[in-house]
């Protein structure tokens, strides 16, 4: 399998072999880097210390920095504090989140919700992502995406209000409808689960598109074509080749889906009802209400935080099988 | 490439394909008619048609520096993240390194936090490390939020790129350099630059970030919130198409230019 | 009392020296304190850009205005700045007042140091409404409050928050859950502002209970729990919804526009806010925005454009003979009605605000 993997890409590195070689050519011959390049190939301990300083660096601060301020906000008593004030610290935030049915609920709704939502997109998306990864001829590929990317740049706040516009009660479906004399009364589709599920679809369903294509894209004709001479069917070869062979790109879909979806704020809430509370609006309440809930709101998110990361954790063990050899 | 075209099921995904487009396309057609909208509300039914807001966004210095600014901050986040979000995913792919697991999901850990509370923490943060809020600290925070995208892209192909393919590039003598920019890179193609076309798209789209870490310059997203925050009117839906019409003859252009310098 | 970070001392030391690295930039720090500055964050198209121009080149100062939609984000973004201010006024609406105000985060205006302070609108000479502990906090800028609105096609009139509830409109209701839940306990008959419950938890809780059960009961009236101005104008455009509970402001634009539509304030009462430009505690630069405060008063066209983009009720003298008929007839409400506004108070807010988080999260939850 290696090998058609290896023949099916070959081709793409030696089409870019050529951008790279005039610039790359020049730094490898220079002295300077002929000098560190001989330093590093001797020492496996400078290799490792390349390849590990910056990333680590990276993640460090920027990652856990201000995750570690939420943290110690998260601990506190009260916040802001004012001077004179010594830090009370306490886990009762934390306590909170499993006392109160009042916030575990929406947090359970909330996570059911994003699943959803995820394998919503997944199945919506995956025939798009085929079609243009195997179906289309190459040569128009990039246009067929570029298609499909151009309204993703109107902004999140604009995609929610042109939604509105489609399925409000005087929006454009239901005048449609009502044209078309097939109902008298509008029907009534927006701040439902479905208008929340359809906006949300429609704001993030690149994040699944993307990952798709390019895993999709890079699965060898060769081995399509070796799969129906051996007289496998469409069906069969899309489970036995096809969806195994595209196994990242849907954990990487997925992930991305879940982890926007889980913590999604602001702009797809206004398609949201009454009765589709989820628990990024709590812990937006938290902070934007009129009593300063700083502390619970961070022990909430970091709750959040923990939890989802886990989930998507053990999805990618799960689907990605032996592909993903994260530890 | 034979057996794909002319049967039943290439007929059903090259419908599905444009029912997508259309689910995409036709709410943003309502949102582009709007602004055409003689009224300082968008609403149906459009009586009577006007071609003032586009008058008034081109002539709105706000407007036209919001879109440079933005795209300037976009720019420089791309890059950046970019870089960064690969090493990250090499490493977080190197057989030879112990807890990966941990370094991934440590790596993803910004992409979880709903974006208030980043913004907030981000705040907090760089005024415990003494940086001042500006464009340094918008770029910042926005390429902070990047990164994920990147090493979760470049991960879906590393993960199952053939060691064989950098061995072979060893044995004809490229050192640890060469191989990743001659094989790597390339290996990792399309995935980059959709991991790069999520940099742009989160950064230009960013709002709340933008908002705790900026400083008095406006950016695209904190001009249109700020005129959503007066009523919907259809001079938002005007800028909007706008933006979206540059950005579809970037796309354009750029799609041409990668065809013919393949050709 | 000043804020301070908890945080600064143990993140130096868990950073150590690189730390210095990425601070480096701060050598380009841009200058948030200098004399020739003004920082102002406040709503898109308060300022006029005709009235900013000529301050600045009246006084030599530079003003820069940080555009916010919404009272939350401002609040947040102080609270994280906390000592280290980057801006010099905010705009405050009247039912925050007291929450910025309990982290410390504005100080008071000294009146006597506005030349123009008498330029105020009679209610608003020497802001009553806006003195906490006995000082002035805040310039008034517009007045508005929390009507009824309903659309005239669909809707009979009313003159109560009954029609809120009115099981014809089953589905077609909208309201800000925490400004309701006060608006409800007035309905009922209790004090949604508790000034009345000092000292008295028990009964401001059965009071909050009784209306926040009333509110479950009646849940499936609901379309949709609002937040913003913009998304109430946009249900009643759209007639996702026909009675709404909504600020004046949004639901005055809608009139201007020539909307079916109709704000009034029933009987039992209603609530009212001002908006104010407040000098932030710590701001660094307090003498040009005294100089802002004297020139703002002096321009009854600057109160004419927040009028105008706002659709709030100026509180500035000689705005009225500014604005057009429509406008004017948008704002204006009999005066039988604007006597049914109380406005916020200032006591035993920590106890509303703490209820009343508590009862909104159980409506929505419920």
């Amino acid at each position: 399998m290696t090998n058609d993997v290896l023949t099916g890409d070959g081709q793409g590195a030696k089409q870019s072999r050529a951008r790279y070689s005039s610039w790359i050519g020049k730094v490898a011959h220079s002295p300077t880097y002929r000098g560190t390049i001989g330093l590093l190939a001797e020492n496996r301990v400078a290799r490792l210390v390349v390849l590990l300083a910056v990333p680590l660096a990276w993640i460090a601060f920027f990652n856990i920095g201000p995750i570690l301020q939420m943290g110690n906000i998260s601990l506190l008593a009260n916040y802001p504090l004012m001077d004179g004030d010594e830090p009370v610290y306490t886990f009762s935030q934390y306590a909170l989140f499993f006392q109160e049915s009042l916030y575990f609920v929406p947090f359970l709704r909330s996570v059911v919700f994003s699943i959803v939502v995820t394998a919503a997109t997944l199945v919506v998306v995956y025939p798009v992502a085929y079609y243009i990864g195997k179906v289309i001829r190459p040569a128009s590929r990039n246009k067929a995406l570029l298609l499909l990317l151009t309204p993703f740049w109107a902004g999140e706040i604009i995609r929610v209000f042109s939604v509105i516009m489609l399925l409000a009660n005087r929006g454009a479906v239901n005048a449609l409808l009502r044209e078309l004399g097939m109902i008298d009364r509008p029907i009534p589709m927006l701040y439902t689960y479905f208008s929340l599920s359809f906006g949300v679809v429609y704001l993030i369903a690149l994040y699944m598109l993307l990952p798709l294509y390019s895993s999709i894209e890079k699965i060898p004709n060769s081995l399509l074509d070796a799969a129906s001479d051996l007289g496998a069917g469409p069906l069969q070869r899309f489970r036995r080749v096809i969806l195994p062979l595209s196994r990242d790109g849907i954990v990487s879909g997925c992930s991305l889906v879940f982890l926007t979806s889980i913590g999604v704020f602001a702009a797809p809430l206004l398609l949201g009802g009454p009765n589709t509370v989820i628990f990024p609006e709590i812990i937006a309440q938290l902070f934007h209400g009129s009593n300063d809930k700083w502390p619970a709101g961070a022990a909430f998110s970091i709750i959040m935080l923990l939890i989802s990361l886990t989930t998507v954790g053990l999805f990618m063990r799960v689907v990605g099988g032996r592909n993903v050899k994260l530890m | 490439m034979r057996f794909y075209m002319k049967n039943p099921q290439n007929v059903f995904l090259t419908g599905f394909y444009w029912a997508f487009v259309a689910y995409l396309f036709v709410p943003l057609m309502l949102m582009t008619a709007m602004s055409f909208k003689d009224s300082n509300f968008i609403s149906f039914p459009i009586d009577s048609f006007t071609m003032k807001w586009y008058v008034q966004v081109v002539q709105d210095e706000q407007f036209l520096s919001a879109v440079g600014y933005s795209l300037m901050i976009a720019f420089i986040v791309t890059v950046v993240a970019t870089a960064i979000g690969v090493w990250i995913a090499l490493l977080a792919s190197n057989e030879a390194i112990w807890g990966k697991a941990i370094i991934f999901a440590l790596a993803c850990l910004p992409a979880v936090v709903p974006g208030m509370i980043q913004a907030i923490s981000m705040r907090i943060f760089i005024r415990a490390i003494d940086v001042p809020t500006g464009t340094f600290a918008i770029i910042l925070g926005h390429t902070v939020h990047a990164v994920p995208f990147v090493v979760i892209m470049a991960m879906t192909r590393l993960r199952s790129m053939p060691a064989s393919l950098i061995d072979a590039a060893r044995d004809l003598g490229a050192d640890n350099f060469i191989a990743f920019f001659r094989v790597t890179l390339p290996y990792l193609g399309p995935a980059l630059v959709g991991g790069m076309i999520f940099c742009a798209l989160t950064s230009i789209d960013d709002f709340v970030r933008t908002f705790f870490l900026g400083g008095y310059q406006t950016t695209l997203p904190m001009l249109i919130f700020a005129k959503i925050s007066g009523g919907m009117s259809p001079e938002i839906n005007a800028m909007a198409t706008l933006v979206l019409i540059a950005t579809g003859a970037v796309g354009l252009y750029a799609e041409r230019r990668v065809r013919r310098s393949r050709n | 009392m000043t804020l301070r970070n908890p945080t600064r001392r143990t993140t130096l030391k868990m950073m150590g020296t690189s730390a210095g690295l990425i601070a480096a930039p701060s050598i380009i720090r841009p200058a948030y304190a200098q004399s020739n500055v003004l920082n102002i964050t406040t709503y898109d198209k308060f300022l006029p850009e005709g009235f900013v121009d000529q301050f600045e080149k009246d006084t030599g100062i530079e003003v820069r205005i940080r555009l916010t939609d919404d009272q939350g984000k401002q609040y947040n973004l102080l609270a994280a700045e906390g000592s280290d201010p980057t801006t010099d006024i905010v705009t405050v609406a009247g039912h925050r007042l007291s929450q910025f105000m309990a982290s410390d985060l504005l100080q008071p205006i000294d009146p006597s140091r506005i030349s123009t302070w008498d330029n105020l609108a009679g209610p608003y000479k020497g802001a009553p409404q806006l003195v906490r502990k006995g000082e002035v906090y805040g310039v008034p800028l517009l007045a508005g409050f929390e009507g009824m609105v309903r659309n005239t096609d669909y809707t009979k009139p009313s003159d109560s928050w009954s029609l809120m509830f009115d099981p014809e409109y089953k589905g077609f209701t909208t309201y800000i859950i925490s400004d309701f839940v006060s608006i409800t306990m007035k309905y009922l008959g209790y004090d949604g502002d508790f000034v009345a419950y000092v000292d008295k938890p028990e009964e401001a809780q059965a009071a909050v209970n009784a209306a926040r059960d009333f509110l479950i009961e009646h849940k499936d009236m609901v379309r949709k729990f609002y937040d913003g101005g913009s998304e109430v104008q946009q249900m009643l455009v759209n007639e996702d919804v026909y009675v709404a509970q909504a600020w004046s402001g949004p639901a005055a634009k809608l009139i201007m526009e020539g909307f079916p539509i109709e704000l009034s304030i029933p009987k039992e009462g209603t609530y009212g806010f001002l908006y104010s430009f407040n000098l932030v505690n710590h701001a660094p630069n307090v003498d040009a925005a005294y100089k802002f405060f004297s020139a703002l008063l002096a321009n009854p066209e600057v109160g004419a454009a927040m009028t105008r983009q706002s659709g709030f009720a100026s509180a500035f003298a000689g705005v009225d003979a500014l604005l057009t008929d429509r406008e004017r007839a948008a704002i204006a409400l009999p005066e039988e009605q604007i006597a049914r506004i109380q406005f916020f108070a200032e006591e035993n807010r920590d106890m509303k605000n703490e209820m009343i988080d508590r009862a909104v999260a159980e409506i929505k939850a419920a």
